[in-house]
């Protein structure tokens, strides 16, 4: 596969100010989105990769705030957009699906409305007969019935709601499309539909996907690589079969092991990680995760390991394979 | 109209009919059951209790209360409310006929006023919230919410009547013109256009202007702070927020997105609103000598001819009933989830 | 459960659910670093109330007047000085005060009907009350003589038949001119103030003891008719939300028609059926209110009931009063607390609305909306009479949606907007 960086994300943080002090739901993290990949992004609920999915197109809201980092995508840091610049990246170069196709279509705007405006508002010289045309043949494309365009979002069922979200990305060539929990409101049969659609979506389109979900058996089949975050923190990024053959962060063996798994033998019991995931506003000393860790050592709970490679394109960020005195 | 739509409207009209039931019997059981005997405080008490009898005997008073209530309900429901104990004793359905049109030429344009300041006052400080302008127009909404109807129309009074001597104080139209005006409708407005009675309509349009917006600016305190919270609420949305992701500029995302799915609940709270635009209308009527119901229903009570209380009081909930009907119909019609 | 969880999560911080956990008076407490600008509101709120309290609970502290007396000439603008009346009497005399021809043998006249009699008697109650203090055992008390208009008095005057002549400059005209044995003394007032702050009415009274009392009469109704929708009203709503069925429809059906009702035209009614007085007035505003606490206790109630940690303890057996009383008010307590202040405001609205439309109570109690309606008929001439008791209205109204406005913020952190 070509290994081309898309976007390019560096340092990135973003931190909420709260009434009980400052929260970096997203600490420091930095990893590349390559050309016409699907990366799998995972972890519990409120390790921050929701933030980090919406922080990718500058959508947090006060009282967060993108705090350090630049997210260069093709060769521009959109950090340094204005908001006209920023507003046409949105949609036209990088589109997202939400958790909730229901509350996340207009109720009182008709399908064809959603992807004509979508068109008219990012390439304004366009005429509404050849949008017309084009949001047919789009919704043609993602299995639709043209007559559908004139239905309510209301009308329709959620795994259409959600196509005709993927595309309003699609019908500007978005090369980003940032799935946020997408898939985890529909029932199985229509999530895997779903999924196959997306996945032939990126081999004719060409485009990104990022996929943003808990759910780790649906990235198994579906990504080329996994990023895992815990706690705000990137933990492990690489090729998704060689993580799942060999995990190396804790954390990551762990989040493995407590999956259930068809074959697994009915006497094995699932493996159940002690403790909770940290309050962010208090975060632990040193890594993030060493309250938790079975392999826990004295330098854990001091100093903050890095996010180093262990082999070409796999990094880990843990004690156990980096170099530290004692 | 699809099935579900006609299924939907007509519900809605049969659940009318209980509620005016309820809000007349409502009525009957606050001025008939209630302690206190109406008839002996529309006679004082220098009247003798044969005279009262004779009067109780007229109005059916003396039958038992079920029979009463049956009677009262039968004529409720034929607008047939008899005559008035005083003032020349007309047929009430009558006076209120004259008075009605009053009412609503007062209230229609308020409620529009009020509906346009509230909107927009609403949206713009949703969209600035926690800026100063939203700070400001939130004080706003508030003071004026405090200030009572009947006050703010004396400042007005004072000012625009007295001191400015631009508008006039009282009335719907200059007295002069009044005695050789012909109304057909009750309606000054319509009349004078019909008749084309130019200097009539001036003079009536001029007197409205005060009383209007008296009532409009009170109510619009309510309307400012109901359309901004639910205006919030849609602006942090999901949809919204998904817009934004699509790259749709923000004045499109506020002012076409969410005000249009912000005007469905704002239908319905004109509807809960007519019950403060009634208690407003009434104050208002009161302090600008407008002769509509609401000072009808004051002059009466003054006067205690409890027949044309009793019935001017059915009236205003009859009026509440059915304006909430109409709002939720056209609430149907806005809101695509309930039409198909 | 997961998918929940989840949702919830993600759309409310840590830190929120880390703020329910903390007490109500540290909520209170820590309110002013969590709500930066919307502290001021909080703070202005309350120090208006605390003043409207005290103002209505120690009305006697505050009010120069008593709010029914007479105390002054009528329609005094605010600060305006009470024209005084002169006092005329024979150059010969030497006189240099009131004092020296006001003895019980003395004789003063004054023109029939003119207010120089009020003046004189209070210039002379003012002038015994000081001898009273001094011990000098006079007592002023002149024979008062009346004449038909200003010439009779003065030629009186410069015969010696009388000592004084008290008259008011307007009545005086230039007639002095012709008397040249006639000089001008002082100038008698005819009240203890020669002005008064914020004016008086048509009748004499002075309006700031008015509004000030009348503080008492609109916090009295205000509270106690809130008080008793919340009795009634919660209950109903509690045990309408708690165990639906037919008395939930019934009760829903009523109420909400009732809610649907024009509050004020209600109570123009229950008013109107009952009479004036204070108690029916609190009635009457009571009615109206009790659904709104119902409509808001029931919903709350009914959603409450679902929670995992009431079926609990239903499964546990606990008795459906305590679950009601320890589970499900709790909950529903932070909602009501708000509405009841801005419940108060209402009934503070209602109340003045009533006594305007001459509804409420008996004509001559200091009440604002009384005073605004009489204030009507002097709007061309009068300004002050309608001015500051409207202003008190909206003052004290503002103070309690204003506390609405604040609590809503701080008990309901995540309905903040709501």
């Amino acid at each position: 596969m070509d290994k081309k960086a898309l976007m390019e994300i560096k340092d990135l943080s973003v931190t909420y100010q709260t009434r009980l002090g400052p929260v970096s739901a997203v600490d420091h993290v930095s990893f590349d989105i390559y050309k016409g990949e699907i990366l799998g992004l995972v972890g519990e609920s409120g390790c921050g990769k929701s933030t980090l999915g919406k922080a990718l197109l500058r959508m947090i809201d006060p009282p967060g705030e993108i705090s350090t980092g630049e997210i260069i995508f093709k060769g521009e840091d959109i950090m340094k957009y204005d908001y006209n610049k920023l507003r046409n990246f949105r949609g036209k170069r990088a589109s997202m699906i939400f958790q909730d196709p229901m509350t996340s279509l207009n109720p009182v705007q008709r399908m064809d409305e959603h992807l004509i405006e979508a068109i008219g508002v990012h390439e304004p010289g366009v005429k509404r007969e050849s949008a017309l045309k084009r949001s047919k043949k789009m919704i043609k494309r993602l299995g639709i019935g043209a007559d559908r365009l004139h239905s309510y979002p209301h009308q329709l069922s959620g795994g259409m709601r959600q196509r005709v979200m993927t595309g309003i990305g699609l019908i500007l060539n978005a090369n980003l499309i940032i799935a946020d929990e997408a898939t985890t409101s529909l029932d199985v049969i229509v999530e895997a539909k779903l999924m196959d659609q997306l996945r032939e979506i990126r081999e004719e389109f060409g485009i990104s996907l990022l996929m943003i979900t808990h759910n780790i058996a649906l990235v198994a089949e579906m990504a080329d690589r996994i990023a895992v975050m815990y706690a705000g923190h990137m933990v492990e990024i690489g090729d998704i079969y060689k993580i799942f053959e060999h995990p190396k962060h804790p954390y990551t063996q762990g989040l493995l092991a407590s999956v259930p798994n068809i074959q697994f033998d009915a006497n094995e019991e699932l493996y159940k990680m002690p403790g909770e995931p940290p309050n962010l506003t208090h975060p632990p000393k040193g890594c993030r995760f060493h309250p938790r860790c079975p392999h826990a050592m004295p330098i854990c709970s001091t100093r903050e390991p890095s996010l180093l490679e262990i082999e070409k394109g796999w990094l880990v960020n843990c004690w156990l394979y980096q170099k530290h005195q004692d | 109209m699809s099935s579900s739509l006609k299924k939907f409207l007509i519900t809605r009209v049969l659940l009318t009919i209980p509620m005016i039931l309820i809000m007349v019997t409502l009525v009957f059981f606050i001025m008939r059951v209630l302690p206190g005997d109406p008839i002996r405080s529309q006679l004082g008490p220098r009247v003798s209790e044969e005279q009262a009898d004779r009067l109780r005997e007229r109005l059916g008073l003396n039958e038992p209360i079920l029979v009463q209530y049956g009677t009262y309900l039968k004529d409720m429901l034929t607008f047939d409310f008899g005559d008035a104990l005083t003032r020349g004793e007309r047929p009430i359905r009558e006076e209120l006929g004259e008075k009605l049109p009053a009412t609503l030429e007062l209230t229609i344009p308020a409620m529009i006023f009020t509906s346009l300041v509230g909107i927009s006052l609403g949206s713009i400080a949703a969209k600035n919230r926690k800026k100063p302008l939203d700070y400001i127009i939130r004080v706003f909404s508030i003071f004026i919410y405090s200030v009572p109807v009947f006050f703010l129309g004396l400042i007005f009074q004072i000012i625009f009547g007295v001191r400015l001597n631009w508008l006039p104080l009282s009335g719907r139209m200059d007295s002069v013109l009044l005695t050789t005006f012909q109304s057909k409708t009750n309606f000054y407005i319509l009349d004078s256009i019909l008749t084309q009675n130019w200097a009539a309509l001036k003079s009536t349009l001029l007197h409205l202007i005060m009383p209007t917006l008296t009532l409009g600016l009170s109510l619009a305190g309510v309307f400012i702070r109901l359309t901004r919270v639910n205006m919030i609420e849609m602006i942090k949305s999901d949809f919204i927020v998904a817009g934004r992701a699509r790259g749709i500029p923000e004045k499109r995302l506020v002012f076409k997105h969410s005000l249009r799915n912000t005007l469905i609940p704002i239908m319905t709270l004109i509807g809960l609103e007519t019950a403060i635009l009634i208690a407003g209308a009434v104050l208002t009527e009161t302090t600008f000598s407008w002769p509509g119901m609401g000072r009808y229903l004051v002059d009466r009570i003054a006067l205690r001819d409890y027949t044309a209380v009793q019935s001017t009081i059915g009236v205003f909930a009859f009026f509440v009933a059915i304006i909430s009907l109409i709002m939720d119909i056209l609430y149907a019609f806005i809101d695509p989830r309930i039409r198909y | 459960m997961n998918k929940q969880s989840e949702k919830i999560d993600s759309a409310v911080p840590e830190w929120q659910l880390e703020l329910d956990k903390v007490g109500f008076v540290r909520k209170l407490l820590l309110a002013r670093k969590w709500y930066k600008g919307d502290w001021w509101f909080v703070l202005v709120s309350a120090v208006l109330l605390l003043a409207i309290i005290i103002l209505g609970v120690f009305p006697q502290w505050f009010a120069p007047y008593d709010p029914k007396a007479e105390v002054g000439p009528s329609l005094l603008a605010p600060g305006e000085e009470t024209s005084g009346f002169l006092l005329l009497a024979n150059i010969d005399d030497h006189v240099e005060t009131l004092q020296e021809i006001a003895t019980k043998t003395n004789k003063i006249g004054y023109i029939m009907g003119s207010q120089a009699t009020q003046a004189l008697r209070d210039s002379l109650e003012i002038m015994n009350e000081e001898a009273e203090k001094e011990e000098t055992g006079i007592t002023y008390q002149p024979r008062g003589y009346r004449y038909e208009d200003v010439q009779q008095g003065l030629d009186a005057l410069q015969a010696g038949e009388i000592d004084g002549f008290i008259v008011s400059s307007e009545e005086l005209g230039d007639h002095l001119q012709d008397y040249p044995g006639i000089y001008f003394v002082e100038e008698v007032r005819s009240s203890k103030a020669s002005s008064f702050i914020l004016g008086t009415n048509q009748l004499g009274q002075d309006i700031l003891s008015r509004i000030i009392w009348g503080t008492r009469i609109a916090l009295i109704v205000g509270l106690s008719s809130a008080c008793i929708s919340f009795v009634i009203g919660v209950p109903l709503g509690l045990i309408s939300g708690f165990f639906g069925g037919k008395l939930d429809r019934i009760l829903t059906l009523i109420m909400d028609s009732l809610y649907a009702f024009p509050g004020l035209i209600l109570a123009i009614a229950i008013a109107a059926v009952l009479g004036a007085g204070i108690g029916n007035i609190i009635l009457a505003i009571a009615v109206i209110y009790i659904p709104t606490y119902f409509r808001v206790v029931r919903g709350q109630t009914m959603t409450v009931k679902n929670e995992l940690y009431v079926e609990a303890a239903r499964s546990l057996g606990t008795k459906t009063s305590t679950i009601l009383w320890k589970y499900v008010f709790p909950n529903v307590l932070p909602s009501v607390v708000i509405i009841f202040s801005v419940n108060v405001a209402d009934a503070i609205l209602t109340e003045a609305g009533l006594s305007f439309l001459g509804l409420g109570l008996p004509p001559d109690t200091p009440d604002w909306g009384i005073d605004l309606a009489r204030g009507q008929d002097y709007l061309r001439s009068a300004w002050w009479l309608i001015t500051c008791p409207g202003m008190m209205v909206s003052l004290v109204t503002l103070s309690f949606s204003m506390l609405g406005e604040s609590l809503s913020e701080i008990l309901n952190p995540r309905l903040s907007e709501l």
